[in-house]
Parts: C-alpha cells; structure tokens; sequence
C-alpha cells in the first residue's frame, strides 16, 4: 500500500528583484500512516516554504513550485489542476499554523469557521453540521463546546484558538496533518496540553503528520523520526532515538546543543551555534554550512556533500560525518 | 542626502511628475495672463457661441455674450489656483495650531479641541460654506476664510497625532529640561519633524478647496467681480442644448488642475512614506 | 477571560453605544446653534433687518412686534438661551416666503434630499466595493490600471459639471432620461408608472452625486483589500479548500470593508452637502433646493435652519454608521 505522503525532489524557487532563490532544494520525506515527522531547523531554512508546498499554497509572487512531486496516498497532486486541489486541502490533507489568533477570522464565530470546512467537503446540513463543529470542539478538549461555537477569536485564549484551528483541521479526518510551528505562539503550559492533544488525535485516527519546528524539545516528545533542514536541503534524516543518541551533521549537534535538555541545570552555557543561516541568496559555493561549522575541512569549501547512509536508516550530508563511516583502509 | 532621495522618489513616480508638470503649465498660465490676453477678458470681442474651432482668433470659441473662453479659462486660472492655496493656507494655519495645541498639552485642552474638530466635520460642509457667505456678504476673503473654516479638521488630526508621537521624545525633554517655553518647543522643535505629513495633506486640501469654489461659484454666490472657472460652468449652464462647451470646457480645466493636485499629493506621500510603496 | 458573548449581550452593546452616540450629540447640536448665533451677530445689519430681509417688512408696529418676539431688549446670553430654548421646540422661526414655518419648510423637502442621498450611498458603494474588488483581485493589469484611472477621474470631477456634461448626454442628445425634476409633470398616473418615472429621474442625479464616493471607496477598498490578503487567516481559509472567490468574497472582502464603512461615516456631512449642489443641477425638490432658494431670496431663518437640521440629519447617519461597523466587527467593545 502506498504511503499517505511521499515527497521526492520538492523544489520551490523564490523569484524576487534581487534574483532567484532555491528556498527549497531537492526535499524528500516520506511519512507513514500514523507516524510523525518532525522537520527542524532555524528559521529561514524553508520548513514553512517546504509545507506550504506540499500544500500548493505558496505566496505567489514570489514563490513558486519548480520541482518534485508530492504523492499522496500514491497519487501526484503535484500536477493536479487548482480546482482538484481545492477537494485535497482540508479534506485529505489538514493544515495548522503557528499564531492561532491571527490564522483565524476575527469577524467570524468559531462555528461558522468549522461549519464551512465541513459544509466544503461533506454533505452535512446546516443543522448537522453546527452538530458536528460542537463534536469537534469537544474532542479538541474546548471547555464548553456548545457555547464556544457563537465566540468570536478575539473572546478566546490563544490555547483556545489553537483547538479551534486544530478541530478546523481534522474536521474532514484527512490522511495527512501538517502542523506548522503548532505551539510556538502558545504559553508553556499551553504548549503541553496542545502537543498531547494532538498525539492523541493523531493516534487515535492514525494521520500521517508532519511537524514544523525549531524546538527540539518538543520533537523528542512528539516525533518518531527527523528531518534536520539548512538553507532549502535536508542535511540529516533518523530516527528520533538515533539522532538524540548520536547527531551525526555538526549542525544537528550544535542545534541539540542549543536545546537545553529537560532537568538540565539552567545555568549550564548552551553550545551556541557561531554565526546566522546565510541569506539564500548568497549561499557559499560549498557545503551551506561551513561558514558556521566546527569541523569544516578544505573539501567544505569547494563541494556540496549529497546525502549518504553511513548506517542504515540514517541520512547525512556532511563529508566529515562520511569520514568517520568510512572504512578504515589498512595502514 | 535625506531630501534628495524623496526628491528622486518623488520624480521616479510618472503620475506626480506628470501632475507637477501639468500644475507648473497651469500656475504659469495664471502668472503670464495679463501679458497673453491684456484686455479684460469679460469684454466682448467677437460673435456669441462660437464653437472651439470655429474661428481661429477664438480656439475654445466664444460664449454666449461673445466673449473669449481661452481668456477667460486663463484668466479663471488665477482666481481658482489664488483662493485654492490663500483656503488651504488658512485651513493649514487653522488645523495645524488645533492640532499642536491638543497633541502637545493633552487632556481636557486635547479633549474639547478635538470635540470642536467632530463638530466642524458633522456640520454639512458646503451647507456652512453657504451659510458664512450668505449671511457675511459674498466676497473673496469671505469665501477663502469660510473654505478654510471647513476644511481644517483632517490637517488637525494629523498634526495632532504627530505631536502625541513626538512629544516624549528624547531631544523635546532635553528642551524642557534646559527651560524652554512650551510655545517655542512647539513652534522651533517639534513642528518642523511633524511637518512632512502635514504638508501632503495641506496639497490634498487645495484640490478640495478648489472644488469647493468651484460649487460656491456655480450656484451663483461668488465673489461678483471674480470669474473663477466654477462661475464659467454655471454661466453656460443655460445653454446646453446649443452649446455645451461653454459648460464644459471650464469643468475639464478643474478636473485636470484637481486631478493633477491629487497626483502630487500622492505623489509626496509615496515619496514620504516609502514603506507603503510596496504594497 | 470575558468568556462568551451571546447575540444578546451584543444586542446590548449596541444599545449602550445608541446610548453614548446621543449623549455625545448633545454638545455638537449645542455647538452648531452657538455657531449659528455668532454667525447672526457677525452679520452687517441688524438681527431684525438680516431676519426680515427677505420680505422687507416696513410697517413699524410688525417691527416692533419681532423685536419683542426675538428679545433683542435681551442682555447677549439672555437671547443666546431664549434662541437654544426656541430650537430645541423645533421653533426656527416663519418663513414669509412659503408662508409656513421654517421647520415645515424643511420638513416637506426632506424626503426628496434623503432619497437622493441613500441612492447616492447605495450606488456608490455598490460601484466602489464592486471596482475595489475587481482591481485587488486583478491587481497589476489591466483591470486594476482602469478602475484606477476612472477613480482618479471621478474623484477630480466636480459633481455639478459631472450632472451637467450627463444632461447634455442623456437627456439633451441621446433623449433617454428627464433633463431634471422629481416626476413628470401630469405624467404617469398612479402606482407602478409612477415609482419607474421617480427612478428615471432619480438616475442622472444619483450618479453625479455618487460617482465621487464610488471612487473613494473602490481606492480605499482596494489598498484594504491587498492588505487583508496578506493575514494569516486568509491562509488558513485557503487551507481550508475554499476557492480563491469564496476566499475573497467570505472572508477577505468582510474585513476590508471596515475602512470603508468608516469613511463612509466621516463623509455624511460631505454627502449632504453635495447633494445641495446636486439638487441644484437637476432641479430636485429637495432641501438643496430650499437651500439655494434660501440663499438667493436672502431668507435667513430657512438657511439657519437647515444648517441645524442638516447637522442633526448627519449625526443620525453617523450613528446608523456606528451600528453598521459594530454589527460587521464584533471586536468592538463600547466602555
């Protein structure tokens, strides 16, 4: 059986007065019925672009999709004209994003925002469908569900808000989730909440989801496997055991570094990455990242690494991290 | 450098440069009348109701007395374009000294002047217009004042707002710190930052003044011994049926001078506020 | 967290703001009769000579008789408050010209100016909020550049020429509408014919006053309307699998058009007073009429009197407004 998503080669080009950039370059990831990806990296290195993508919803001007495809449940929908992609969003593929109260419409109640997901895709009355919304808003855990639905956004609490753009999302039980920075916007306690309510939807009706964020924390709770963005390209792929285990890109250790880990003292110093993501712009010849990184060598410089699989299951684009894979010859 | 990169701004934006030629073109016509058409233009040179055309002494044609129109638009220019600025000078004068006042003390000063300005801009504006001029006697200044009574309100808000942004400032402390007198800090430091915004919107007040003038005179009730273009309108309005052009050449010559206003006021504003310029 | 608000406790907000709205148009109805006195009292002329003017009464006794009446015996703040107590009876004096008091001078004339002034507003926004969406949905083509000329246009013209140059068109040459009036004069008898004939004439005038304020309205529409797209929200609509023209009209068009429901607001005074000019034009029985009439024949009472009611007509628009913008964004909350 196919998997609910499979992306090969995704490559989306931002064409703007001051000349094209690959903001996504050659992105591939797949992602299994229930399973969660987590895509990682700071900001800036195209996880929303790569999302946005899949979604064919990208600002255009300037961004457009230049490359790939997108397999949904083994179908293109790369290809698929803009009226057939308006039965995928929302209902087979499900999208939320990172402020939920500015993602939703300040003019309009909650039930009117989930009633017309549901009046979109399905054939529900108006009556059943106002049924359906309150159903949603207590399976999103909404204190109060059936008074919620006549609440404008600006009465409710950003947590709040997040549950109604989470019950939006899974309204039409699509295949595959996109969660797009979910808990960013929201209180620490919050955050908590939202990301177990989400892996129990998520278990629960067995999406396939993909999890934007530059917080590692919450990947080691949340995802199964990881995939570590910089500047548009993957640069490392593994499970989230293996990676936390043994980062093998020197920016996904540097990024683990960064993160402090849970029950760690707060004094202790994070190991900071040096420097910022280069603009796409003006991206170094070499490997993107060896501005930045510790053991860049001479090959950096002048060669893209292209991803490898030192062990099975893991990717890495690094030479360094080949290196210490490769076969010792005798000496 | 500052100033010259609003100027190249200002000059990269095709409308406003186009309306600046075309108002320079206008406000030259006015100054050079009495040298292109030296008699009185209300003298009856030749036959009545020639069309533009017609005769070649007369390209805009003669109107119903058998006056000529170019002299008259021409001269027109100069009494449009005089009351437009001297009502947009008060209005400016007006608004600006409103405005300073209730952004600079606040409370029950910014309060009851701000109350003044929603009452100046709930009354029927051209209704009131009428009213002073009726009542006050029909004469320029009376015009000029009563179109700057009305039209000060949005330069008041805006000079208001600028001085609630600008009051705390760092170098308007330092004033009051060293002694200054609230009149000169106004007047000397805060004034000419929150200057730029006000003088876009003093350009839009022109147009609007003008088309103010313009109605005021085509009902009849300007200044007698003044023939602004909006009279020259309502003076052919009896002959439509033969010769409308007698109406409408007037019209066209406020629409171009307006529209050519509203170009360089949007011109500035563009070239003030490049931030906007993207959208 | 204030928790829900049901539609009645909206209901209830709204009736708190009827209720600040009309406490605060108390001292703008104040202010415009303190201004109309200081404008009697500027006068060149006596009171009695500027409110006798019109019909130049001469016989001493009736002199003597409105001088009593006007109290000008009175100490100044004496007949300021005589004239504030007068007003507030809707007491704005006779007018000899009709031969009826003013305020029933006004009144008679009122329905054919607010006609005339809702038909302006319905077309103008019908106009601008269909341009408006037209140029930001089609932004830099040929569409946007058209609907941006004809504003800039509309928006340079002035109304009275406008009215005239669609006279000489529409009526003169083409013959298809009536050069002026309300209806035609022992025409249509009754019913259906005549409400068509009111509209045939309402039409010219309609679009000279309106077309101003369409072209407001589709510039400030359009610049509203590309920034709204830009929010979140609209993403997540799009997300959502809506179409682009469900998008736009549902979700993008409903918040642009609060600027526009503001502007709309400021500029009641503006749309009333155009519509003297107007009425004018096109000989439209209505205040505008009265209005110029007024002025002409020097008949002070009626000119001061529709200054006030003028006035008083604005602040009931601006406050219908007010219950509008509230209605369209529920984020308003009154103290």
């Amino acid at each position: 059986m196919a998997l609910p998503l499979e992306v090969r080669g995704l490559s989306t080009t931002l064409f703007t007065r001051r000349g094209e950039m690959k903001a996504v370059d050659g992105l591939s990831l797949s992602v299994g019925a229930g399973e969660t990806v987590a895509l990682v990296g700071e900001s800036g290195c195209g996880k929303s672009l790569s999302a946005l993508s899949i979604m064919r919803l990208l600002p255009d001007p300037p961004a457009r999709l230049v490359g790939g495809e997108v397999k949904l449940n083994g179908r293109d929908i790369v290809t698929l004209t803009e009226e057939a992609m308006l039965d995928i969003r929302g209902q087979e593929i499900g999208m939320i994003f990172q402020d939920p109260m500015s993602s939703l419409n300040p003019v309009a109640t909650v039930e009117k925002q989930i009633v017309e997901v549901l009046r979109t895709h399905t054939d529900l009355g108006r009556a059943a469908a106002r049924e359906r919304a309150r159903e949603l808003l207590e399976l999103v855990g909404m204190p109060d569900a059936g008074r919620r639905l006549d609440a404008y956004p600006h009465q409710l609490s950003g947590g709040m808000c997040q549950r109604v753009m989470i019950a939006m999302a899974i309204a039409c039980s699509p295949s595959v989730l996109i969660a797009d920075e979910p808990t960013t916007a929201l209180d620490v306690t919050v955050q908590a909440q939202v990301l177990a309510l989400l892996k129990k939807l998520q278990t629960d009706a067995g999406m396939a989801m993909i999890f934007i964020t530059h917080d590692l924390g919450v990947v080691a709770e949340t995802a199964d496997r990881v995939v570590v963005m910089y500047a548009g390209r993957k640069v490392e792929e593994a499970s989230v055991d293996d990676l936390f285990d043994a980062p093998l890109h020197p920016y996904t250790a540097g990024l683990i570094g960064a993160t402090p880990t849970p029950g760690a003292a707060r004094a202790a110093r994070l190991a900071d990455i040096p420097g910022m993501v280069p603009p796409l712009n003006a991206l170094p010849a070499g490997c993107a990242f060896a501005p930045r990184c510790p053991r860049v060598m001479e090959r950096c410089r002048r060669e893209r690494p292209e991803l490898s699989r030192p062990t099975p299951g893991r990717l890495v684009a690094c030479f360094a991290a080949e290196k210490d894979f490769a076969p010792k010859d005798g000496a | 450098m500052e100033r010259f990169a609003i100027v190249g701004r200002f000059a990269r934006n095709r409308g406003a440069l186009v309306g600046a030629l075309l108002i320079l073109v206008v406000a030259l016509a006015a100054l050079l009348a009495p040298l292109f058409f030296p008699i009185d233009p209300l003298r009856i040179v030749g036959a009545p109701e020639l069309w533009p055309g017609e005769d070649p002494a007369f390209p805009l044609g003669t109107d119903s007395l058998g006056r000529d129109m170019l002299a008259m638009i021409v001269h027109g220019a100069r009494a449009t374009l005089l009351i437009g600025l001297f009502a947009s000078a008060v209005a400016t004068v007006i608004g600006v000294s409103v405005g300073a006042t209730a952004g600079y003390f606040g409370g029950w000063i910014d309060e009851g002047l701000m109350r003044a300005a929603e009452l100046f801009q709930t009354i029927p504006n051209l209704i009131f217009v009428l009213t002073i001029v009726v009542i006050l006697g029909s004469t320029l200044s009376n015009i000029v004042i009563a179109i700057g009574i009305v039209s000060w309100t949005s330069i008041a808000r805006m000079t208001r707002a600028e001085f609630l942004a600008l009051r705390d400032r760092e170098f308007v402390q330092a004033c009051r710190s060293m002694g200054m007198g609230d009149l000169k800090i106004i007047v000397a430091e805060i004034l000419p930052n929150a200057l730029p915004p006000v003088i876009v919107l003093s350009s839009l007040v022109v147009a609007g003044a003008i088309l103010f003038e313009s109605a005021v005179s085509f009902l009849g009730l300007g200044d007698p011994n003044v023939a602004s273009w909006g009279r020259l309108v309502g003076d052919g309005r009896q002959l439509i049926r033969s010769s409308w052009y007698i109406s409408a050449i007037p019209g066209v010559a406020i629409m171009i001078t307006v529209l050519c206003l509203n170009l360089i006021g949007d011109g500035l504003n563009d070239a003030l506020n490049p931030k906007l310029r993207d959208r | 967290m204030a928790g829900v608000i049901a539609s009645s406790s909206r209901r209830v907000a709204a009736l708190r703001l009827l209720r600040r709205r009309l406490f605060q148009a108390v001292p703008l109805m104040l202010g415009v009769v303190v201004i109309n006195f200081i404008l009697i009292h500027l006068a060149p002329g006596s009171f009695l000579e500027l409110m006798t003017a019109e019909n130049q009464v001469s016989d001493p006794a009736t002199v003597e008789l409105l001088r009593k009446a006007y109290g000008l015996a009175d100490p100044i703040w004496l007949q300021l408050l005589k004239y504030i107590w007068a007003l507030l009876h809707f007491d704005f004096g006779f007018s000899y010209r009709q031969n009826m008091p003013v305020i029933e001078a006004i009144t008679i004339n009122l329905p054919a100016t607010l006609l005339l002034m809702i038909s302006s507003i319905a077309l103008a926004l019908a106009v601008g909020v269909a341009a408006g969406v037209v140029a930001s949905v089609k932004v830099r083509t040929f569409w946007d550049t058209l609907v941006s000329v004809a504003a800039m246009f509309f928006f340079a013209a002035p109304s009275f020429w406008l009215g005239i140059m669609m006279i000489v068109l529409f009526a003169v040459k083409l013959g298809w509408l009536p050069v002026g009036g309300m209806m035609t004069i022992g025409g249509a008898g009754g019913g259906v014919a005549s409400v068509l004939d009111i509209l045939a004439h309402l039409l010219l005038p309609t679009l000279a006053l309106g077309l101003f304020y369409a072209a407001i309205y589709a510039r400030v529409l359009r610049s509203s309307m590309l920034e709204v797209s830009q929010l979140d929200f609209v993403r997540t609509a799009r997300a959502k699998g809506l179409s682009r023209n469900k998008v736009t009209l549902s979700h993008v068009l409903r918040n642009a058009l609060l600027p526009v429901v503001t502007i709309l607001g400021v500029q009641m005074g503006t749309v009333l007073a155009g519509s003297v000019v107007i009425e004018s034009v096109f000989s439209w029985p209505g205040v505008g009429s009265l209005l110029f009439d007024s002025v002409s024949s020097r008949n002070y009472p009626v000119v001061l009197g529709i200054m006030v009611l003028g006035t008083l007509v604005v602040i009931c628009a601006n406050i219908a407004v007010d219950l509008v913008y509230m209605w369209l964004d529920p984020r308003i909350e009154i103290r």
